[in-house]
């Protein structure tokens, strides 16, 4: 709403500079754009909002600069000098839908002149942001910026019967409005229709219709000013998807005693303008007349949420500005400042929007000054909560950046094809039913596609190396049911490690991500590998992760938590990755779980006394034969002081006959109950060497 | 061999005077004043050849010229002097050699810190490193820069009583709309521009994207009974056109205190800490009359711009690009919760009292690190990740 200052000026007697009064506008309620100065003097642009619909005219904005400045309000009581004949005996009006339209009045002018509007109207419209159209046209816009009222006019001579019929919109109804559209109706929508009723004219408090505009050659006006139900106006605006300044006002909930003052200023006007005579009174129909609201406020709720006093006089000068007539009416209505006072106001008709005794503190302490409650900081109560899972995040987090990835956040919405390449089968996404594009109508049902654009994003934009981890969500449904389940995303491609001074480069590997995820692993006892993976992963670098059954509790043993691996070439492709990527998706409510499980009976073992003995097998095997047979052969045998079990070095070729690779494997022994003798050790070794030679026919490789 | 005594440098002296090789007799030292004057001569000489500058091989020399083993000084005298010396002198002898003794190891043990401070200076440049070549980086990661915005507000309040509780980003009408006082039709949804899921047929309830955090203030109190003191860090949606100020997800931190006697001062209390704690003690704020369905009175929060110390005009010259010249920053929507709302958690209205915030993260962040374009927060390139460690 563009508020010209000077027009601000017809109603009450600002001293104040424009750029001031802005500012002391914007401290009691009413938002301001700016301030500009433009060729027609001052223009405040305030940005009214939707509860107040009474500021979206001059005259409400004058209310509150009254009420701010405690200055007086001029009021509005147009006096238009009326002819002999009677509107009555000239229009007809009906309402059949009154609970679409609470009010309708109608006037009508004969033999005005259509003609431009003089310079001082042309100005005001044009400070305002409107064009100038015709003195009649002009006279409508006027007056709906200065009271705040939508009114519209109509070519008296080609409104059918001169009867205006207001109903509901009929089944499959249509009309084309004055923008030229046609639009389709629902019954929910009132219109205005002429004659029997059967032509729509106009829809009522949105637009008219273009068969009864008012053109050049018009003579005779019928000028309407009604009130329409807000919600169902916006109900209509939103259907039509059609927003004018009329349905803006309507829709917020317009003045209903406004409607005929503000015809006559719209009457007093024509006549000054365009001449013509005035038929003698007007014509109201008025079904949905209120009796004003009567409500309360007392001392003791002010002080209860506010917090802090405000005087008597305050109290009294706010809500009497503001129209709502405040009455002490309690005992002690002698005393000033009485800790019983209590008010009773009457609801102006332009407040709907107040109507409980927290409306009127809000009302008293805007324009008292939200400044004058002094701040203060209340006592703590209780003690604060972390989330659950805060410290299991925290230390996960810490750990992920230790080991060298970046956080990052993206956005769930992806494109529905690109989504199920990562989805699992048998999971229905969530599909948005208005999305803004194509490429982002599903929610993420896997943490990966977002993590796989990421990755995307750095490769086009010459960043060959990423190691990125998101700790976000991916959402899924069931039936109608949604779910949101907390997963840990990783995924890196390029270098592990990049050339420099004193290292060489290396790429990152499926071992990198399996050393980083065990890592992690290790907060909550670590994890297990198997075989299996997702899909999208290449068939021979990929794996499942599991939580360590000794550790996870019950209700989550054996809990499967994710997949990580090398992505297939096949997605790589149609990703247009042309590097390596590695990814890993874990569900992690589990994770932190068992992280809080696993970390209370973890207790401190005490260091050895006695120096530890390593010994290397440099052992031939078989392909197909795993590591973990070797540890499981080994710990078979029951050795008590055997520490730990390591591949130290693996390779094929050269010496070692196909379909065998070379493992190197250091076993390293402790007792806590003496020094190890070379006996006990060559025991051991033979043992180890006889036990791997049997069960997994592995050959002894010179040393 | 070694000999402090032998000709060296500047200090040259005829191998006649090399006494500690002589006995005392061969000295003509008789009597016990004679015996403390030799020792003082020979003090003397060691203080001279130990107050020059020395660098470590040259103390490695003066170290085994005085007290080597074998023929240092020391030993010497020890043999030469204290064992040989007749029974009426041995007395004096030993209580001179073990003041020298003593003098000699504290000088030459502070003379080698010296000695190594001088070699520390006066290596050679080739062996010198290189202190502008990189050291061995090893890769570290980052926290993403809205997480550490995220993390700095929730130890804020969580530092004055608020608990931090997370909540569902797909939400029902009723908890997004409904329950906050937001009526179907009601003009605020208009502003709230929201993505609905596509649900099967004969869904019971419509699901939508949460277009602010506050369902959580009712999933909250529908809950827990006050005192109620929590912040709701989360992502929320609108259905905006992306642009460089606009993005269809961004992130929020909703606050929530209620209580029995809780009021606005409580609450600009509240507001103003948490904005002095987080842009720093010289900031001012204000409040300013607004509307929000749920809350009541509802205000608009902004502080002084911190940027240009609150008065629109860069340091430079010119307008504050921080704040356009208006020397206020807008920062976010609050309010005393509307009576309206509790009626939905049954709390009793006229006993209860709150406030609530919504705080757009995104926008602070932007805002505190000069950040023109909110895309980059989600195209998480590692050159952005990079610069917030």
């Amino acid at each position: 709403m563009k508020v010209v200052y000077n027009w601000l000026k017809d109603f009450v007697d600002v001293a104040a500079s424009p750029q001031e009064l802005a500012s002391r506008l914007a401290l009691s309620g009413t938002n301001i754009g700016g301030v500009e100065n433009g060729a027609h003097g001052a223009v405040i642009e305030a940005e009214v909002s939707s509860n107040r619909p009474d500021c979206l005219g001059h005259h409400g904005i004058a209310r509150e600069a009254a009420a701010i400045y405690k200055l007086p309000l001029k009021h509005v009581s147009p006096k238009p000098v009326e002819g002999q004949a009677k509107a009555g005996d000239a229009v007809k009006v009906e309402i059949q839908s009154p609970e679409l339209c609470g009010r309708f009045t109608a006037r009508v002018m004969r033999n005005v002149k259509i003609q431009p509007s003089p310079k001082w109207l042309k100005d005001r419209l044009e400070a305002s942001g409107v064009a100038s159209i015709s003195n009649v046209v002009d006279v409508s816009n006027y007056v709906m910026l200065e009271l705040g009222h939508p009114l519209h006019t109509f070519d008296y001579d080609k409104v059918r019967d001169h009867k205006i019929v207001v109903r509901r919109a009929k089944p499959g109804e249509k009309m084309r409005t004055l923008d030229g559209i046609e639009r389709q109706l629902d019954s929910n929508i009132c219109m205005i229709s002429d004659g029997d009723g059967s032509r729509a004219v106009g829809i009522g408090g949105i637009m008219g219709g273009g068969e009864t505009e008012i053109s050049f050659s018009t003579k005779n006006v019928l000028i309407e000013c009604a009130w329409f139900e807000p919600v169902a106006i916006r109900r209509a605006a939103r259907f039509l998807k059609l927003h004018t300044e009329a349905s803006t006002r309507f829709g917020r909930g317009a003045d209903p005693e406004m409607a005929e003052i503000a015809s006559r200023r719209a009457a007093e006007l024509i006549l000054q303008l365009a001449g013509g005579e005035l038929l003698a009174g007007v014509v109201d129909i008025y079904p949905g007349k209120r009796a004003a609201k009567t409500m309360r406020v007392t001392r003791a709720e002010i002080l209860r949420v506010m917090g802090a006093e405000v005087p008597d006089k305050e109290v009294e000068a706010s809500l009497g500005a503001l129209g709502f007539a405040p009455v002490r009416i309690d005992q002690n209505r002698g005393a000033e400042g009485s800790l019983l006072a209590a008010w009773e106001c009457t609801q102006p008709s332009w407040r709907a929007d107040v109507e409980r005794e927290i409306d009127l503190i809000e009302e008293i302490a805007r324009i008292y000054g939200l400044h004058k409650f002094p701040p203060r900081l209340p006592a703590a109560r209780q003690g604060a909560a972390r989330l659950p899972h805060y410290e299991a995040e925290t230390r996960l987090r810490e750990r992920l950046i230790g080991l060298g990835y970046r956080e990052i956040l993206t956005i769930p919405h992806v494109a529905e094809e690109r989504d199920a390449l990562f989805r699992p089968e048998g999971i229905t996404p969530a599909r948005l039913s208005n999305p803004l594009s194509e490429e982002a109508n599903v929610l993420r049902s896997t943490g990966t596609v977002t993590m796989a654009a990421a990755l995307e994003w750095n490769l086009n934009h010459g960043q060959r190396n990423a190691r990125l981890f998101e700790i976000g969500r991916h959402y899924r449904l069931n039936g109608s049911e949604s779910f949101e389940t907390r997963v840990l995303t990783i995924g890196a491609t390029g270098e592990a490690r990049e050339k420099g001074l004193y290292d060489s480069a290396r790429d990152f590997s499926l071992a990198d991500l399996k050393g980083d995820l065990d890592s992690i692993g290790e907060l909550c006892g670590g994890f297990r590998w198997a075989d299996g993976g997702a899909e999208w992963l290449h068939a021979a670098r990929r794996g499942a992760v599991r939580l360590n059954t000794i550790i996870s509790s019950e209700a989550r043993n054996l809990s499967s938590l994710g997949v990580a691996g090398q992505l297939a070439r096949r997605v790589a492709e149609r990703l247009k990755l042309r590097q390596d990527v590695f990814l890993a998706e874990l569900e992690i409510d589990a994770f932190y779980d068992t992280v809080r499980i696993a970390k209370n009976p973890r207790r401190y073992e005490p260091l050895p006394r006695f120096p530890s003995v390593e010994r290397d097998f440099s052992v031939l095997l078989a392909d197909g034969t795993k590591f973990s047979d070797v540890t499981k052969t080994i710990q078979s045998l029951g050795i008590g002081e055997i520490h730990s079990i390591e591949a130290t070095d693996l390779f094929r070729g050269k010496s070692v006959p196909a379909g065998k690779y070379s493992l190197l494997v250091r076993v390293t022994f402790q007792s806590r109950e003496a020094t190890l003798t070379e006996a006990q050790i060559n025991d051991f070794s033979g043992r180890i060497v006889g036990a791997l030679g049997k069960q997994l026919g592995a050959q002894l490789r010179a040393q | 061999m070694l000999s402090p005594f032998k000709a060296t440098g500047t200090d040259a002296m005829s191998s006649s005077d090399n006494k500690p090789e002589r006995t005392l007799a061969d000295l003509g030292v008789t009597q016990p004043d004679q015996v403390v004057s030799l020792f003082a001569e020979v003090r003397a000489r060691f203080d001279s050849q130990a107050s020059r500058p020395l660098d470590h091989p040259s103390w490695e020399i003066l170290r085994q010229s005085w007290l080597g083993r074998k023929s240092g000084a020391l030993t010497l005298i020890t043999e030469n002097w204290l064992k040989a010396a007749s029974p009426d002198l041995k007395r004096s002898v030993g209580q001179e050699l073990n003041k020298l003794k003593a003098h000699l190891e504290t000088t030459l043990d502070e003379r080698k810190l010296d000695a190594q401070s001088l070699a520390d200076h006066s290596v050679s440049i080739r062996e010198r490193v290189d202190l502008s070549l990189p050291g061995v980086i090893r890769p570290i990661g980052s926290h993403h820069l809205i997480r550490q915005v995220f993390q700095e507000i929730e130890d804020i309040f969580f530092s004055i009583g608020f608990s931090v509780v997370e909540g569902p980003e797909i939400e029902t009408p009723y908890y997004n709309f409904e329950a906050l006082n937001i009526p179907e039709f009601h003009p605020v949804r208009d502003d709230m521009d929201t993505f609905y899921l596509d649900l099967p047929k004969g869904a019971k309830t419509p699901l939508l994207l949460r277009t602010h955090t506050s369902p959580m203030q009712i999933r909250t109190m529908e809950k827990q009974k006050p005192p109620v003191r929590v912040i709701v860090p989360g992502k929320v949606y609108r259905r905006d056109n992306p642009d460089a100020t606009h993005s269809f997800a961004f992130h929020q931190i909703e606050g929530l205190a209620v209580d029995t006697d809780i009021t606005f001062c409580d609450f600009t209390g509240t507001i103003e800490y948490f904005v002095k704690q987080f842009f720093g003690p010289s900031v001012k704020t204000r409040f300013r009359p607004s509307y929000f369905p749920f809350t009541e009175p509802s205000v608009e929060f902004d502080v002084s711009c911190p940027f240009c110390g609150g008065t629109g005009t860069a340091s430079g010259g010119g307008t504050c690009s921080k704040c356009k010249g208006a020397a206020w920053i807008e920062l976010f929507g609050a309010g005393m919760v509307d009576p309206a709302v509790y009626g939905f958690v049954n709390y009793d209205a006229k006993k209860t009292s709150g406030f609530a915030f919504g705080i757009g993260i995104d926008r602070l962040a932007m805002l505190k690190y000069g950040i023109d374009d909110i895309q980059v927060f989600f195209q998480n390139d590692v050159r952005f990740l990079r610069q917030f460690p």
